[in-house]
């Protein structure tokens, strides 16, 4: 299964020191994330990933050392963002 | 020409007939009563407030009506109406004044979406606001008591009233209604100050009102744009402590305490996003208003 971001080049993003205030249109809520839960959108939205991917991509750019939980973690993540319409489930050929 | 003006005779003929019309900062409201205590208590509170021209519009028109209760044959109940609507069941009519005082601000924070609402009190210093937001509980109304005795301008106790678009910010200096334990100790503290009648019972406890200063209401078409956000909690016992607060923590709270945040979408999204890139936000903690009024003043100066 792969995932997409949806629209998120289009969301206000606004930057402060390390967290993030984005609002989406859609729904008239704004989100508070993190440096990590806006990189995730940010990968989604150069291009569809597996979980998998998304995590050796997060890996490599937080020069995180390899963590079983880190995957979960992240899956967990997908849903919740799944669930705010921040993101879609999308099939590999797309 | 201003409420004290009227005769207590030309005021009940008002309240009774067409409706007091009054300014209550950016909005105009149109009260109508034939309750007698409720007449002689907006006739010494309302007394410093402008009355509307003729030829304005007026945005709320609200009355405070007897009721009678079937289960409760003998007691002497009012309720508040806006529109035909009544959006609090009957109460005692001791509580006319502070049922009339929580309508206006009901009414105001269910339809105004012109403005950004914050649940907030706000004050001017040296020309700029600053903006006390704070959850019920949290002291907010005692402080602007407080502040507006000691050099600061009131713009209210309950709303900072931002116009989104240019950041501005409008004043609305109406009636404060201090709780229980603070009745006490603004009236040791501010014995000059225009106070209304004790109201016991209400579900705030008892309530006193206090008047906003002739010189609040009277600056109340001069708007401002604020300099500083402060939340502020009073602690009992706790020693003065102003500290920063990241920017990111400012905005979470500002948003959430907003009354139609989502209601404006964007527009309040990046309204709140300038004001607090625009402002230096801090945390107050205190139990002891004259070392809370040192910090704040020197925070406010220049």
């Amino acid at each position: 299964m792969f995932w997409k971001a949806c629209n998120f080049s289009s969301l206000p993003v606004e930057n402060w020191n390390g967290e993030f205030t984005v609002f989406q249109p859609e729904s008239g809520k704004t989100h508070f994330l993190n440096e990590m839960g806006l990189k995730i959108l940010i990968i989604l939205d150069q291009s569809p990933a597996s979980l998998d991917t998304l995590c050796q991509k997060l890996s490599e750019y937080f020069t995180l050392q390899p963590d079983v939980q880190f995957p979960g973690q992240i899956a967990r993540t997908l849903q919740r963002y799944e669930a705010l319409g921040l993101i879609a489930r999308v099939k590999e050929s797309e | 020409m201003k409420v004290a003006q009227l005769s207590l005779n030309e005021l009940r003929a008002l309240l009774v007939g067409p409706g007091l019309r009054v300014k209550a900062g950016p909005f105009n409201l149109s009260i109508r009563t034939r309750l007698p205590s409720l007449i002689r208590q907006l006739h010494s509170l309302y007394s410093r407030y402008s009355l509307v021209e003729e030829d304005e519009i007026v945005e709320f028109h609200v009355q405070v009506i007897p009721r009678r209760s079937v289960r409760r044959p003998f007691a002497r109940l009012i309720q508040f109406e806006v529109d035909g609507r009544f959006p609090f069941p009957p109460v005692p009519l001791e509580q006319a004044l502070a049922t009339l005082e929580w309508g206006v601000n009901l009414v105001i924070a269910a339809r105004i979406n012109h403005f950004l609402l914050f649940h907030s009190a706000a004050v001017e210093r040296n020309g700029h606001v600053l903006l006390l937001p704070a959850w019920p509980g949290s002291g907010k109304t005692t402080l602007s008591a407080m502040l507006m005795y000691h050099g600061y301008r009131l713009f209210s106790d309950e709303f900072g009233l931002m116009e989104p678009q240019s950041g501005e910010f409008y004043p609305l200096p109406r009636l404060m209604p201090l709780k229980n334990q603070s009745i006490e100790v603004v009236r040791n503290r501010l014995p000059e100050a225009m106070l209304g009648p004790e109201i016991p019972g209400t579900l705030k406890g008892t309530v006193v009102h206090i008047c906003p200063t002739q010189a609040s209401i009277e600056q109340s078409d001069e708007t401002a744009r604020p300099r500083w956000i402060v939340f502020p909690k009073w602690s009992a016992g706790a020693a003065v402590r102003l500290e920063p607060l990241p920017q990111s923590e400012a905005f979470l709270l500002l948003a959430t305490n907003a009354f139609n945040y989502e209601v404006l979408g964007k527009t309040a999204f990046n309204a709140v996003t300038n004001l607090v890139r625009g402002c230096e936000c801090r945390k107050l903690v205190y139990s002891d208003f004259d070392e809370a009024l040192a910090v704040l003043n020197a925070l406010t100066d220049g």
